[in-house]
């Protein structure tokens, strides 16, 4: 696996300042790029797309990416961009049908990279069925971006009622729908050459099939609320939680899915899985009644075979994230202040 | 033997990693750690030349255009610099130089290819820093089925509770640590050095 972009963008054909002029090497760019999405691009190089939605509400999301390396195992750049952003709309209920695509392109950024970037964006978008409307390519001078910077904006529509977190209650039963901190160790042995970029993979995917299966598997309003764990990991999400809800998440450590290499990459790192970044695992807040059967059905979709219960929303009165460790003890884990890892996403 | 459960080391190479000029004048503490290391490093590579057992030494070589931590205002180890030559103590004719831009001593090198030219199952590792390259170098041999040895006489680190948490760790997850004199000792003994066969979940 080649992690590494190629340096010498002189050698070989490399975005330009002038691709992003607006004269014919713009034209040209964006058509060589609206040529590698293929079919999932159906804008019409209008100045806006128009589109048709069947849903009376819409769900509308924007994430930009800036994760360095931009190309990893398991995806680069363009698939997090896709991924992210379809994941977002999917936890809310929504069936994401559209994106946008925005490139900020550095000067020098070999054109090479940019096309397996545009053919990852396709092939991430071909799996989550969505389809790229719109975009924009700006290109900016050596040093003033890092090789490429992508926003993309969501779009989708209610079939089902929306979830929201409000809606989760004492009792309710916590799932998490695939093992933590893959994508942070993964992308934080690529950067510095830790040796276990081989055995952990990132875990970047679109879950939007995976929540299909979760909400079909129970009658409607059971599955109470859903969150991708991205950015700050389990903890934030937890705490995040716990404010909307005035209520404790109370997880067992032992239940939490973790890869034997990634909390031995952690371990060597001083850090704890639970902040560690993830691109393709969400938690789910299920009616306790109905969680074995979300369970069951998440086992069965290929990224929801390791999807385990972790624990519980606790009784109204003291929020917080109260983590129970392997020994027993229950500690009270405190959100982090900044950021315990940089720019994985 | 149960070979489910124990693997042996079968044949060796030791592998120094950063014993470089500029990587040991960092701090006056790093100076005074290796000072501390040298003479046990300089028996062992000695008395594993004697028994023809491989060694390769690891130099981290960077370019004018990587984005490093400085040391002292400048890129250490830049390429074609004097701080980027090992300390005159550690190289002999036969032994294999090897470079590597990060930390982990397997990253994108031909380390894996040249173990197993040699026939190695077994990696001795020495050098510095305990916490940091030679906790990756390990990490990865282990994941590439090497067993792995943290030569504990032969390691260093700039603070000493940072050798020893990286030596905990190695031996807890994936290796062993032994003295250099244990090593000698099994190997003109024939005695088989033993490794647990660590199941991943």
């Amino acid at each position: 696996m080649n992690y590494v972009i190629a340096e010498d963008a002189a050698a070989t054909e490399a975005v330009i300042l002038d691709h992003g002029t607006g004269a014919r090497l713009s034209r040209e760019l964006v058509e060589m790029i609206a040529a590698e999405l293929g079919p999932i691009y159906i804008g019409e190089m209008e100045d806006s797309a128009i589109l048709s939605l069947s849903g009376e509400r819409l769900a509308i999301t924007t994430d930009s990416f800036v994760v360095q390396p931009a190309f990893f195992g398991n995806g680069d750049i363009g698939k997090i961009a896709v991924c992210g952003t379809v994941n977002d709309i999917a936890v809310s209920g929504a069936i994401p049908r559209y994106l946008t695509l925005g490139l900020i392109l550095e000067a020098g950024f070999p054109m090479p990279s940019l096309r397996r970037v545009i053919r990852s964006i396709r092939a991430a978008a071909e799996e989550a069925g969505v389809k790229i409307v719109a975009g924009d390519t700006k290109v900016v001078g050596k040093g003033a971006a890092d090789q490429i910077f992508i926003n993309t904006t969501g779009i989708g529509e209610f079939r089902r009622p929306p979830l929201r977190m409000k809606d989760v209650r004492p009792g309710d039963q916590i799932i998490l729908s695939g093992q933590i901190g893959n994508h942070a160790i993964h992308l934080l042995s690529i950067r510095e050459g830790l040796g276990f970029e081989q055995r952990v993979a990132s875990d970047c995917a679109p879950l939007n099939g995976l929540v299909d299966t979760a909400l079909a598997s129970v009658p409607q309003g059971m599955i109470r609320s859903i969150r991708d764990v991205t950015r700050g990991g389990l903890c934030a999400v937890m705490h995040e939680y716990a404010r909307a809800t005035n209520c404790p998440m109370e997880v067992r450590r032992s239940d939490v899915p973790v890869m034997w290499e990634t909390t031995m990459g952690a371990d060597m790192l001083g850090l704890d899985v639970i902040h560690l970044a993830n691109e393709g695992c969400a938690a789910l807040f299920v009616d306790p009644d109905h969680a074995q059967a979300v369970l069951a059905a998440l086992h069965l979709h290929p990224y929801g075979k390791d999807a385990a219960i972790i624990g519980s929303v606790g009784q109204p009165g003291s929020e917080g994230f109260h983590l129970t460790q392997k020994d027993g003890s229950v500690v009270e884990v405190e959100e982090l202040l900044g950021a315990e890892i940089p720019r994985l996403c | 033997m149960d070979e489910d459960k124990i693997k042996v080391a079968r044949k060796m190479a030791f592998i120094t990693t950063d014993l470089q000029q500029d990587l040991i004048e960092k701090s006056p503490e790093r100076i005074q750690r290796v000072a501390e290391m040298l003479p046990s490093v300089v028996r062992f590579l000695h008395q594993l030349r004697e028994r023809a057992i491989p060694i390769i030494h690891q130099q981290l070589v960077y370019r004018e255009t990587d984005h490093v931590e400085f040391f002292n205002g400048r890129i250490p180890c830049l390429e074609g610099t004097k701080g980027v030559e090992f300390i005159p103590e550690i190289e002999a004719d036969k032994d294999i130089i090897m470079k590597k831009r990060k930390d982990s001593g397997f990253y994108e090198t031909n380390l894996d290819e040249t173990l197993k030219g040699l026939g190695c199952d077994t990696i001795l590792l020495g050098g510095m820093q305990a916490q940091i390259c030679i906790q990756t170098t390990g990490a990865d041999g282990y994941f590439r089925g090497y067993n792995v040895i943290a030569v504990e006489d032969c390691i260093t680190s700039t603070r000493e509770e940072d050798k020893r948490r990286a030596l905990d760790w190695i031996s807890g997850y994936c290796g062993r640590v032994l003295s250099s004199t244990d090593i000698i000792a099994a190997y003109d003994a024939h005695t088989p050095i033993e490794f647990p066969v660590i199941y991943t979940p």
